[in-house]
């Protein structure tokens, strides 16, 4: 037995119904440990490097890590994971609400699914009983009719990860949904399932989770609890969520606007957290075991349309299906961001490419007639909404906005490339780089894209400078090992961010249940290096090289200025980029061209990835000496 | 006038509490603004995304009076 | 002494099941708990914790006079007298006599661990 974790993975092959339980091994689970650690690993090991992410090559991979499940602060998350259909590399994407947890009950740490199944099914799991059933009756039904009904036939305790229709046409920015609102959303892995023909995974577990020591995790936790509840974050946290970061973000001139045409919202009041508590707010929904209630859950009705009930706005939300596409009322955002959930797509990724298209019509790039009579203007609910129906049932245009930002901008052509806006084909998130010039490096260097929550630098860009350009790279290098590393123990990052729950208390309570008497934060920093530079070699190795022709943004963000607001006249060229780019190779130990270098895959151990990158040419040369520690803590000062 | 500042994560770094763990007593004339107050002190606005009275949020042109206890609340690292 | 249920509080994150099964059984499972939090999704998205109040419905149903009143007002199974009959399962008005595959049934003994650890006002000690 092995404390901590479920115990066991399971091998599911759909095609040929081979359902294979694996132990999971010791040196495995505590080399990898869980979540993001374990998709990298098997990604890399098992995907054959031409697998067409959509096909049958390429596997879902769901896994709870360490701290999933048990109480600490707070384990309540699961890690998705598969080749991302819109980079076409390593891709992950985490949910919380009690998925994980229950997995983690049913006595599982890992789902590795193969193959595509003949006919639309779902994943049946009941503690050992795991099956493949028919999901017709649910297949095309949206996430959150789909979810309500699964719950109907199977239990109320059966914890449920499903896709919408989106996810079933194969759109490249689908997600996973749980608990009628929360979303593994990035990297398009609900694209994955649906290409898999996996309609939903239903969970429920009995099982009594191996903790090493239940006294000392029950009364270590709790004091952490006793102790945050006076934190003078907490109640804010708990009142507001994230949505009232729409003010402040408009105010430091880095919301993005009109598809970050601009990085200033004037009407922003109107569609920030105190209208959304004030006018929507059902109750307050915590993920397990979590004594912070982020989550929001809301209630809206616009004139014309059904009553809908959603988890949110959150901030990425209330940015990217708010101010970017041009809305102002709290309860449009709300619709829209249940448009995006019931449906399937990333309200991120959703809001963003909706926003591509509408400064497309804008721009007289796309027609009334494309839109099937139509139009796409700003702020606009029915727009928005008919434009989403479009895409998730890849009608007309609506095809190519389907296939992701990159495909619908070249498809369009014009110089729409200028303005669509992501790296890696990841849409970017609701912040703009150009008054924040680490952010941005932060979007161009993510294993998976333009995703904030691999660094994210904004007061930190603030305090060494807004407009300053050297010295930020190592400290974009810390932030992503550190803030992926919560993502692979699949527990809440906001308690270390936001109310002072320490790296290393989180570490203790690894110990507690795991009872690795020994393992420290070097060795979890070491893990995120070794992630880090494993899904680079992946990226390198699917898609060519060298490394650095990928680590660009969409030209808007190296020739444009902000506008309007209070960044305005910010403005960063290519130079700047390429200056940044050059510090944080160098940080990371990686050569000129943004390939990993030998030194620094073999200080990580990671000497098949040596191999590897040596038979392609792609092992860099280093003309500076490997850091020995790379990335370094950012300590604020008062100036 | 004396005013009371708490604040947490990393704001509580730039603050520099000294009667509890989160609390900063601060003297300060009558009639400026929070915003004011906070930069006075060394505290830039970018790091208070809320201001709360008690439970009421306020915005940072918000005068305090004389006794007053706020608590800041710095942005979310990454929403 | 009572626990005091403000439904409007709840968030669902079950902390209480967590540390009630950790406390009680020295196990992580919080299936086992001895209340329960009921969900009403996606309408009208409210949670309602459910708690023993210590009504006595279930030891007026047992047949072998086996739950007993102590002088806190608690009541508490034998379970050397327990027929495993299941008929304080279902006498329970509020689905918190709990049972674990056939063993003797369990409930709530106001150890106020799930109220010690709940910081929304949800579940709250009253003396």
């Amino acid at each position: 037995m092995i404390f901590g974790f479920g115990g066991n993975s399971i091998r599911i092959n759909l095609k040929t119904q081979d359902i294979q339980r694996i132990p999971l091994e010791n040196r495995f689970a505590r080399e990898w440990l869980g979540g993001r650690g374990f998709i990298s690993k098997i990604l890399y090991d098992e995907v054959p490097r031409e697998a067409d992410p959509l096909g049958p090559e390429n596997k879902l991979i769901v896994t709870p890590g360490v701290l999933s499940g048990h109480l600490a602060p707070t384990g309540s998350k699961c890690c998705f994971g598969a080749i991302s259909p819109l980079s076409n590399g390593h891709g992950d994407s985490t949910v919380g609400g009690h998925f994980g947890p229950e997995l983690k009950f049913a006595g599982y740490d890992l789902l590795i699914i193969e193959e595509i199944a003949d006919k639309p099914v779902y994943l049946f799991i009941e503690d050992d009983r795991v099956e493949i059933r028919d999901a017709a009756k649910y297949w095309g039904l949206g996430s959150i009719e789909a979810e309500k009904l699964f719950k109907e036939d199977l239990g109320e305790d059966f914890e449920i990860a499903i896709i919408g229709p989106a996810g079933e046409n194969l759109v490249k920015f689908a997600c996973v949904s749980h608990d009628y609102g929360r979303q593994a959303g990035r990297c398009g892995i609900g694209a994955v399932m649906g290409s898999k023909r996996v309609k939903a995974i239903a969970v429920r577990g009995t099982r009594s989770l191996p903790t090493y020591d239940v006294k000392g995790t029950l009364d270590f936790t709790s004091a952490i609890i006793k102790r945050t509840a006076v934190h003078p974050n907490m109640a804010p946290w708990q009142k507001y969520g994230t949505a009232m970061f729409v003010g402040w973000a408009n105010e430091h001139g880095v919301y993005p606007t009109h598809n970050f045409q601009t990085t200033f919202f004037d009407r922003y009041a109107g569609i920030d957290g105190q209208p959304l508590v004030d006018k929507l707010l059902v109750s307050n929904k915590a993920c397990f075991g979590c004594w912070m209630n982020c989550g929001k859950y809301s209630k809206v009705q616009l004139p014309g349309k059904p009553v809908v009930f959603v988890e949110g706005p959150e901030y990425e939300t209330g940015a990217l299906c708010g101010g970017n596409c041009g809305f102002d009322r709290i309860e449009d955002v709300a619709y829209n961001n249940w448009v995006c959930d019931n449906t399937g797509i990333d309200s991120m990724s959703g809001g963003g490419i909706v926003a591509f298209g509408m400064e497309c019509y804008e721009k007289g790039l796309i027609t009334r007639e494309q839109l099937e009579g139509h139009e796409l203007r700003w702020g606009n609910v029915d727009d928005f909404e008919h434009f989403v129906d479009m895409i998730i049932y890849r009608r007309g245009i609506g095809d190519w906005f389907a296939d992701g930002v990159v495909t619908a901008a070249s498809r369009i052509g014009q110089g729409a490339e200028h303005f669509a806006v992501q790296v890696k084909g990841q849409g970017m998130s609701g912040y703009d780089g150009r008054g924040a010039p680490a952010m941005l490096l932060s979007y161009m260097t993510a294993d998976i894209g333009a995703h904030h929550n691999r660094a994210w630098t904004i007061t930190m860009d603030e305090d060494l400078g807004k407009n300053v350009i050297r010295g930020k790279a190592k400290v974009v290098v810390y932030l992503q090992h550190i803030r992926p590393f919560f993502d692979t123990a699949s527990c809440c990052r906001l308690f270390w961010g936001e109310v002072d729950v320490t790296a290393e208390e989180h570490i203790d309570a690894i110990r507690l249940v795991t009872g690795w008497s020994d393992y420290t934060l070097d060795e979890a920093m070491r893990l995120s290096d070794r992630i880090w530079n494993l899904n680079r070699a992946h990226y390198l190795e699917r898609n060519g090289g060298p490394g650095r022709k990928f680590d660009y943004p969409n030209a808007r963000f190296y020739e444009e200025s902000i506008p309007t607001g209070p960044s305005k006249g910010s403005k960063l060229s290519l130079d700047d980029l390429n200056i940044m780019l050059d510090e944080y190779y160098e940080a990371r130990g990686w050569g000129k061209n943004g390939n990993p270098s030998r030194e620094v895959l073999a200080d990580l151990d990671l000497h098949d990835v040596i191999a590897n990158l040596d038979k392609i040419g792609m092992l860099a040369e280093l003309t500076t000496p490997l850091p020995q520690v790379r990335g370094e803590r950012y300590k604020p000062k008062a100036f | 006038m004396t005013l009371y500042l708490k604040a947490g994560g990393m704001l509580r770094e730039y603050l520099q509490p000294d009667v509890d763990v989160f609390t900063r007593r601060v003297e300060c004339t009558e009639g400026l603004s929070l915003r004011d107050i906070l930069i006075s002190i060394g505290i830039r606005p970018v790091h208070v995304a809320m201001a709360f009275s008690g439970d009421r949020l306020i915005p940072l042109s918000h005068v305090p009076s004389d006794g007053e206890t706020i608590t800041l609340r710095p942005p979310v690292q990454g929403g | 002494m009572r626990i005091k249920v403000n439904a409007k509080a709840c968030t669902g994150c079950r902390l209480c099941r967590q540390v009630c099964t950790m406390e009680k059984f020295g196990e992580v499972n919080p299936k086992k708990a001895r209340l329960r939090i009921e969900a009403a999704f996606p309408e009208p998205g409210t949670y309602r914790p459910r708690v023993c109040t210590q009504c006595g419905a279930c030891a007026r149903a047992c047949p072998s006079e086996a739950i007993i009143r102590d002088d806190r007002g608690v009541y508490h199974v034998d379970p050397e007298r327990c027929t495993l009959c299941g008929a304080c399962v279902e006498a329970c008005p509020l689905g918190v006599m709990m049972r674990w595959e056939d063993g003797v049934p369990y409930k709530c003994d106001y150890c106020w661990r799930c109220t010690d650890t709940c910081n929304t006002g949800a579940i709250t000690r009253v003396d």
